[in-house]
């Protein structure tokens, strides 16, 4: 489950009023556009504050999306394949009851039918030509899509042009709102396109490339080293070395190495599996390593095991070469010997669990300020491409909002940092990048203290954080761009101590 | 030469050496060493064909894997994160060693211990050279032989830095690289189906090397790869002689390891061992095989006009003083073919003055296109966002642009190269038949003629592609790209203050972005004004290069024929003051002479097929 702590447990005060904010100056411009074809709109941007956050899933084509999308939600949903699949946007979104809708380029939507034999979820498009729709919605009774919207997308470096632009359409509209509020990003290695790629997924608000709404994940880590035991932890190490680079940190917060295929079966795992994967667990090493040694292997020899071939067909597409080697060797060890205490290692093994942390603390707690910041760039650009009297009024509350925030003036301070544009040494610039949120929102992480840490230790080291920043804030030396970085950290700082009760 | 056993093209490269003897043989006791010199150094180059199979692909997809697997040694090294950074020659050597290509003009040479090697080779900062703060030696390419059966017949795997993307500098860089070489091996993975870039990657690489073949690795790890490898067909439909390969080096390891043949068939190695003895070895070793036996044939043909001409003299004294007269007047002929004014001289100088013109227009006006393609750019986006990207794709769009460019001097200067040819050979056939038939009665002799001509043509288009390549010679355009990539764009002002607070933000970053775009524009400019200009240089140099080269081939040529024509000359006028029982004698030795040489160039003529 990706379901983050419920209620409004955000690090800091702000977020909550920057929410009531961005809802009061929709409430404003309603009355202005009221009667026009674009109430419709404003409505759906209105409306959007108050649903779940939009997580999209982007990479190139065979990056491992649905997959990750399925380990994300628990349970097989989008349907995957060898060979090229998503090729339309599909939503899939929390609802009472299970549907699925698509919506055409042009015309009405009209909702579908689905089965869901094979486990995934397969829409008949009842003669629907796939290049006429511009997405699918799939409502689905769900608690982690109760937390996140997630959309699917197909992947660019596609062979069909048509598939490709449907996801830039997604993440780079023409127009400025992006109809994702945060995106993960896939990567295999990389790769020149996809840095062109996330670029263009961030919007220019603050003039640069913004790292705050991407994560960008190392997929399919468990084929890095082709299969062997060790692949993951190679990943690892891949991952942050990617992570430390100029490059990527212009676009993304951080990069994560995920085995999709093992956290999608982690999440789904039977008991009638784990008995086929004993008795190979049960073959002498020797053998077992030899009957391993290739897919091919594995699906035609050793009669003996008793498993038919659908059945090693099955085991190989469910957990892959790496998972296979893997859990056998686990259940050898006896290591596992259950459904559920397999499903629990694979899990830890494919970084799904560190995935969900990281977007605990870096999108579900900052949620506010995502779909705030999402909100106010759409109302902005209606209200600049549809002028109307009295959108003046409005036009410049949004931007004293935009401008004036201090969450928004964290973020940018944060993107301008990533994007190497404040300068200074790299301890101070790693303590700036903390403090205002770039590692988590929490009030430890903030402050780089242990998360059991106590009221008083947080508000002492708080405030020894408030007065370095007013030093460096006031320093005659200090250049002009860390100065003003250093003026937002105090009000970080300031933010925080109210927080903890302590006042001024 | 060491020569692997059982295959036709070794074969034929083993009987075109034994005919290179002969005809070396022949040029000594003849006296002929201008001659003896030609054949030695087709000698040579039959010693060492170096037959360049270039491997290519997308990052990480096995590359340095396959040919480690290929030749059964970690010649190229592997990681699981970093990537080949430069090229790496592996190639035949009776022991195992290691070298390093260091940049410089000429490239200088390390030893260096192959276990050495994998720290020297893989790349350090795997983002790009963007950083460039690299202080070590600037590596030009690696070189590595091996004692393998498999590289004893001349083959050359080149294993080369992934494409990154088809618009990469590194593509083009690749291309050019294939454009030189025998055979092109793409490598994708078992992951996934051929992707737009790598398809379009291979369709340039088809334009650019005639022999491609599509190898589809890692298909030990994926259950899905005859699923991929149909997808890869029908992506490949169009390129129907390009092959479709699929091969586990995993397998092939742990094959040689345990010594196991079952596994190593699982492995599908040997369907590319086979591509790459039987059809790419053996196809260049006939041609290397025929282009030798090619020069056996015309040098006997040199000699044989020689013997001809002292046999009309001999055979009919009141002849002989025709026969004089008319080598006197070839003699001219050949002077004049020679000097400037012969055609072909004057078509060659023509030609490069035009072709260097055309092809400095042409770098022009596509280094004009591209400028302004970057101003559309800029105009339309903020460099502050955009200017990382804008270098690669600036670096990536230029280098494409040169590689056209280097296309159009390369074909242009192979027809050139060709023209030429036909010029010196009507010239020279012409003179040729003048030295060795001078008696009507041997006009018969016309369908050799006929011969003869067949095989001038066929050294003539080679000729110019032989003066590229020494003109490109050694690690070829990663080389040229290699003294771009010193050309930065360098870093623009980017004037951001972190503006803060309400009023004037959006006028304020309107200004400094227009600030910033003026900025770009002129740092393309002079990225643009460099290219060109190193660019513009290295054409001349390289058609300067051709022309000489070009020259001076001929100029041989015509000093060869001359040299033949004042031998005849020599002997007819010896032949007026023989007795009529030295007449006879000398007849018979001619006799039999022009028979041992008429028999060399029928063999030669076979192997030339």
């Amino acid at each position: 489950m990706i379901a983050p702590a419920h209620g409004e447990t955000s690090g800091q005060g702000a977020p909550a009023t920057l929410l009531d904010d961005a809802r009061g100056v929709l409430d404003a411009a309603v009355p202005v556009y009221a009667g026009t074809g674009d109430a419709a709109r404003l409505a759906e941007i209105r409306r959007r504050l108050d649903e779940p956050l939009r997580v999209a899933v982007a990479g190139r084509v065979k990056a491992g999306k649905s997959t990750l999308l399925n380990a994300l939600a628990g349970e097989r949903l989008a349907p995957t394949d060898a060979g090229e699949c998503t090729r339309i946007v599909t939503w899939y979104r929390d609802g009472h009851t299970y549907r699925v809708m698509a919506y055409p380029a042009e015309g009405e939507p009209r909702q579908l039918s689905f089965d869901r034999e094979g486990g995934a979820i397969e829409v008949h498009l009842d003669g629907l030509a796939a290049e006429s729709l511009a997405s699918l919605e799939v409502t689905w009774p769900s608690q982690a899509l109760r937390a996140a919207t997630l959309i699917d997308t197909p992947g660019i470096g596609s062979l069909s042009e048509q598939s490709a632009r449907r996801s830039w359409d997604l993440l780079a509209p023409a127009e400025d709102e992006t109809p994702a509020d945060a995106v993960l990003y896939l990567l295999r290695h990389l790769h020149s396109s996809d840095l062109e790629f996330l670029r263009a997924f961030h919007d220019t608000e603050v003039s640069q490339p913004n790292p705050v709404n991407a994560i960008g994940i190392l997929s399919r880590a468990d084929e890095l080293g082709v299969g062997r035991l060790d692949a993951m932890d190679s990943a690892r190490t891949i991952a942050c070395r990617m992570a430390t680079e100029q490059n990527v940190r212009r676009v993304v917060q951080t990069v994560l190495p995920i085995a999709g295929l093992l956290a999608e079966t982690a999440a789904t795992v039977t008991e009638a599996e784990v008995a086929q994967l004993r008795r190979v667990a049960e073959v002498p090493v020797r053998e077992a390593d030899e009957l391993l040694l290739s897919a091919d292997r594995f699906a035609q020899r050793m009669p003996e095991l008793g498993l038919t071939s659908i059945e090693r067909e099955g085991l190989l597409d469910r957990f892959g070469l790496f998972g296979l080697r893997l859990a056998t060797t686990l259940l050898r060890h006896k290591a596992v010997s259950t459904a559920t205490e397999l499903a629990g290692e694979l899990a830890e093994r494919s970084g799904i669990g560190q995935l969900r942390d990281v977007l605990a603390s870096l999108f579900f707690e900052r949620r506010d300020v995502l779909k705030s910041r999402s909100a106010l760039l759409a109302l902005d650009a209606l209200l600049r491409a549809r002028p109307r009297p009295g959108s003046d009024r409005v036009c410049m509350e949004v931007e004293r909002i935009l401008a004036s925030a201090h969450p928004f003036q964290e973020l940018r301070v944060l993107s301008a940092v990533r994007a190497g544009w404040v300068t200074g040494r790299d301890v101070v610039l790693g303590e700036l990048e903390q403090i205002i949120g770039g590692g988590g929102g929490a009030l430890h992480q903030r402050l780089e203290c242990p998360p059991q840490a106590r009221t008083q230790e947080l508000a002492s080291a708080a405030s020894e954080a408030l007065q370095r920043w007013q030093r460096r804030a006031e320093n005659p030396m200090t250049p002009h761009e860390l100065a003003v970085a250093a003026r937002v950290a105090v009000r970080s700082c300031e933010g925080m101590l109210v927080e903890l009760g302590w006042g001024r | 030469m060491t020569v692997a056993p059982e295959t036709a093209g070794n074969d034929a490269v083993a009987r075109a050496a034994a005919l290179v003897d002969l005809g070396l043989r022949a040029c000594e006791a003849y006296g002929r060493p201008d001659l003896a010199a030609r054949l030695e150094s087709v000698q040579s180059g039959l010693a060492d064909p170096a037959v360049h199979v270039v491997v290519v692909g997308e990052f990480k997809k096995g590359k340095s894997s396959l040919v480690n697997a290929l030749v059964g040694a970690n010649a190229c090294p592997v990681d699981d994160d970093v990537a080949t950074a430069v090229p790496t020659y592996v190639r035949h050597g009776e022991q195992a060693s290691a070298e390093l290509i260091v940049e410089g003009s000429p490239p200088r040479r390390e030893t260096v211990a192959l276990e050495e090697l994998h720290s020297r080779v893989i790349e350090r900062d795997p983002a790009g050279a963007a950083s460039g703060a690299d202080e070590e030696l600037a590596l030009a390419g690696a070189e590595v032989r091996l004692p393998r059966t498999l590289l004893s017949s001349g083959l050359v795997l080149v294993d080369t830095p992934g494409v990154g993307g088809l618009g990469s500098a590194h593509a083009a860089a690749s291309l050019a690289a294939a454009s030189m070489a025998s055979a092109l091996v793409f490598v994708t993975d078992a992951s996934q189906e051929l992707t737009r870039s790598e398809l379009d990657f291979l369709h340039k690489a088809r334009e650019m090397c005639g022999t491609v073949a599509c190898v589809l690795t890692k298909i030990d790890f994926y259950p899905h790869w005859r699923r991929i490898r149909d997808l890869d067909a029908e992506h490949l439909r169009e390129h129907a002689d390009v092959p479709c390969i699929p091969v586990s080096s995993r397998l092939r390891s742990a094959a040689a390891e345990a010594g196991d043949s079952q596994l190593n068939t699982e492995s599908g190695y040997p369907a590319l061992v086979s591509f790459l003895t039987e059809h790419v070895g053996a196809s260049a070793a006939h041609r290397v095989a025929a282009d030798a036996a090619a020069d056996v044939a015309a040098v006997c043909t040199q000699l044989e006009a020689q013997f001809e001409a002292e046999r009309a003299a001999l055979a009919d004294p009141a002849e002989a003083r025709r026969v004089v007269s008319e080598l006197t007047a070839v003699k001219e002929r050949i002077a004049n073919l020679k000097s400037t004014a012969a055609k072909w001289n004057q078509t060659l100088s023509d030609g490069i003055t035009d072709l260097n013109s055309d092809v400095e227009h042409d770098l022009r006006r596509r280094i004009r296109t591209v400028i302004a393609e970057a101003d559309d750019v800029i105009e339309e986006s903020d460099p502050a966002d955009t200017w990382t990207e804008m270098e690669t794709w600036l670096r990536s769009r230029v280098s494409h642009e040169l590689l056209a460019n280097y296309t159009l001097l390369r074909d242009r200067a192979t027809a050139l190269g060709e023209e030429v040819g036909e010029h010196f050979r009507e010239a020279s056939c012409d003179v040729l038949d003048r030295i060795a038939v001078p008696d009507p009665e041997l006009q018969l002799a016309g369908a050799r003629v006929e011969h003869k001509i067949e095989l001038q043509k066929m050294k003539v288009g080679k000729q110019a592609m032989v003066a590229l390549k020494s003109a490109y010679s050694g690690a070829i355009m990663f080389v040229m790209l290699g003294t771009l990539t010193g050309v930065t764009l360098g870093p623009i002002a980017l004037g951001i203050g972190l503006v803060m607070g309400g009023k004037g933000l959006r006028d304020e970053k309107k200004r400094q972005r227009a600030n910033r775009q003026k900025q770009a524009q002129n740092a393309v400019r002079r990225y643009c004004d460099e290219v060109s200009f190193v660019m513009g240089k290295d054409s001349k140099d390289t058609l300067r290069t051709i022309q000489r080269q070009l020259r001076d081939h001929y100029t041989a040529l015509a000093e060869e024929l001359d040299r033949s024509n004042a031998q005849a000359l020599q002997r007819a006028s010896d032949a007026t003051s023989h007795t009529q029982d030295e007449r006879d004698r000398r007849l018979a030795d001619i006799d039999a002479e022009l028979g041992r040489l008429r028999q060399l160039r029928e063999r030669a003529m076979e192997v030339v097929g």
